[in-house]
């Protein structure tokens, strides 16, 4: 067993890098099951030896599924656990209680708040031709979530089964609510830009942007319709295409 | 004359950012704003890719990874449509127009990524059962490189897609580019304007927050009038 009570710095980023491959054997059965095992194993081999480290090992190898910029606080959680000698069921206990919540709070941070915004903001940059929209991009979204790959991962070496309640105080779905806001505000001075720019080279009034919002209606009445962005975005093409040529 | 080099390189790309969907890192890179001007800064011309990458960033914006659910491969039609449009401009002539065709023809054949997605992930079952037989062994190095196998079974994914696209899609431009390219570049401006509006519209569905319409068109009035005013 490890003498010392805590994770060793090398320790810390070995795991730390390696939850960056959770996902590389996603699959349907066990999800990231085998991911989390392979994120832990270099913790397993230092704690335990022969038998103790099959055994622990084993126990890892089970249904894991969250969100991967959040799992680093449910892997270091479980990693101190570990060495604090905590028992199988309360490291089990800890992961059953924690992962759901925090893919739900990822998922609703993550792909429905920052990957957004951060693709709107920059889709600002890519309208006028400039080659830093994919650094916009990146910039945006990686820093929230390194930030939170960072700190999640110290906070649970550092709090262990504490870490539910640092979660609870990041107020993430609140910050997602926020940001879907933004989002969509900067979506319409887009949309705005972008139809007065195609009316001002089709030399046509600036009036006729106005049609643009039934039609933005239309097309999201369409959407909520179940019909897929892919039949969405070829039909409108084909009536552009076919329109001119009917007159 | 038509040179295979950039569909190699394509092919890498494909594989490098394929494999940032799911499987590794998830910075983003696979996203098609980024995937785009990439694939075209290492072909030689990152503004197509850009163009490429803008029109499909909005589409599949928030088709979530999450679960079991597979989004649409946005990331193989952003680089072989980047692909395409630069390999072939040497061929056909380089423009708006056969940009436009190359997403155009793309977007549907994209489809086939998420078929190939499915089957890798079906594919990866096998592994648990597989590292739990070599952990009875005593083989933890062995159950390590299971969990890499799954890597390599999602980059030859991303890189089956991407020569389903290409190749399909080569022969669709070419044999159809004298009937569209005319059309497709005297309309271009209108097919961009609809596109990005194709991908506003199921973002404004997909971004499920209170007065979501009220925010979107008081941003859109407010900058449109303001424009039409200074303008």
């Amino acid at each position: 067993m490890m003498i010392s009570g805590t994770l060793s710095a090398s320790l810390r980023r070995r795991l730390f890098c390696r939850s960056f491959l959770l996902q590389a054997s996603w699959n349907f059965e066990q999800m990231q099951g085998l991911g989390a095992l392979f994120v832990l194993s270099p913790l397993l081999r230092k704690l335990y030896q022969g038998e103790e480290l099959q055994q622990a090992c084993a126990r890892h190898l089970s249904y894991f599924n969250t969100h991967p910029f959040i799992a680093p606080v449910i892997l270091s959680g479980m990693a101190q656990l570990e060495v604090n000698g905590a028992g199988k069921e309360e490291i089990e206990e800890f992961r059953q209680l924690l992962m759901a919540p925090c893919a739900a709070m990822g998922d609703a941070f993550f792909w429905g708040g920052v990957r957004p915004f951060a693709a709107v903001v920059a889709m600002f940059f890519a309208l006028h031709g400039s080659l830093l929209a994919p650094v916009v991009l990146l910039l945006i979204f990686n820093l929230p979530h390194l930030l939170v790959r960072i700190v999640g991962f110290s906070k649970g070496c550092e709090l262990a089964e504490g870490v539910v309640d640092f979660l609870a105080r990041c107020r993430l779905p609140d910050l997602a609510i926020r940001l879907k806001q933004a989002t969509l505000i900067l979506l319409g001075i887009l949309c705005a830009g972008l139809t007065h720019n195609t009316l001002n080279f089709a030399a046509l009034p600036w009036q006729w942007g106005g049609a643009i919002i039934p039609l933005v209606f239309t097309l999201g009445w369409l959407a909520r319709h179940r019909l897929s962005p892919l039949l969405l975005a070829l039909l409108l093409a084909a009536l552009i295409l076919v329109l001119p040529g009917l007159y | 004359m038509e040179s295979f080099t950039p569909y190699l390189l394509g092919a890498g790309m494909a594989v490098l950012l394929g494999l940032d969907r799911t499987a590794a890192l998830q910075i983003m890179v696979s996203r098609p704003l980024v995937a785009g001007p990439l694939v075209g800064f290492v072909l030689g011309d990152p503004l197509t890719g850009l163009t490429v990458g803008m029109l499909l960033e909005l589409l599949w914006l928030c088709r979530m990874p999450v679960g079991a659910s597979i989004p649409h491969d946005d990331t193989q039609i952003t680089v072989s449509a980047t692909t395409l449009a630069i390999a072939l401009s040497a061929t056909i002539g380089s423009g708006a127009g056969l940009t436009l065709g190359a997403l155009l023809i793309a977007l549907p054949l994209g489809k086939i990524g998420q078929h190939v997605e499915r089957a890798v992930r079906t594919q990866n079952e096998r592994l648990p059962a597989a590292a739990l037989a070599r952990l009875q062994l005593g083989q933890l190095p062995a159950v390590e490189r299971l969990h890499l196998c799954g890597l390599g079974n999602f980059a030859l994914g991303a890189l089956t897609t991407y020569t389903v696209i290409v190749l399909v899609g080569r022969w669709l431009i070419l044999s159809g580019a004298p009937f569209f390219l005319d059309l497709l570049t005297t309309q271009a401006d209108w097919i961009k304007l609809a596109l990005v509006l194709a991908g506003v519209a199921t973002l404004l569905q997909a971004l499920n927050v209170r007065r979501a319409y009220g925010l979107f068109f008081g941003g859109f009035l407010l900058t449109f009038l303001l424009l039409g005013v200074l303008r």
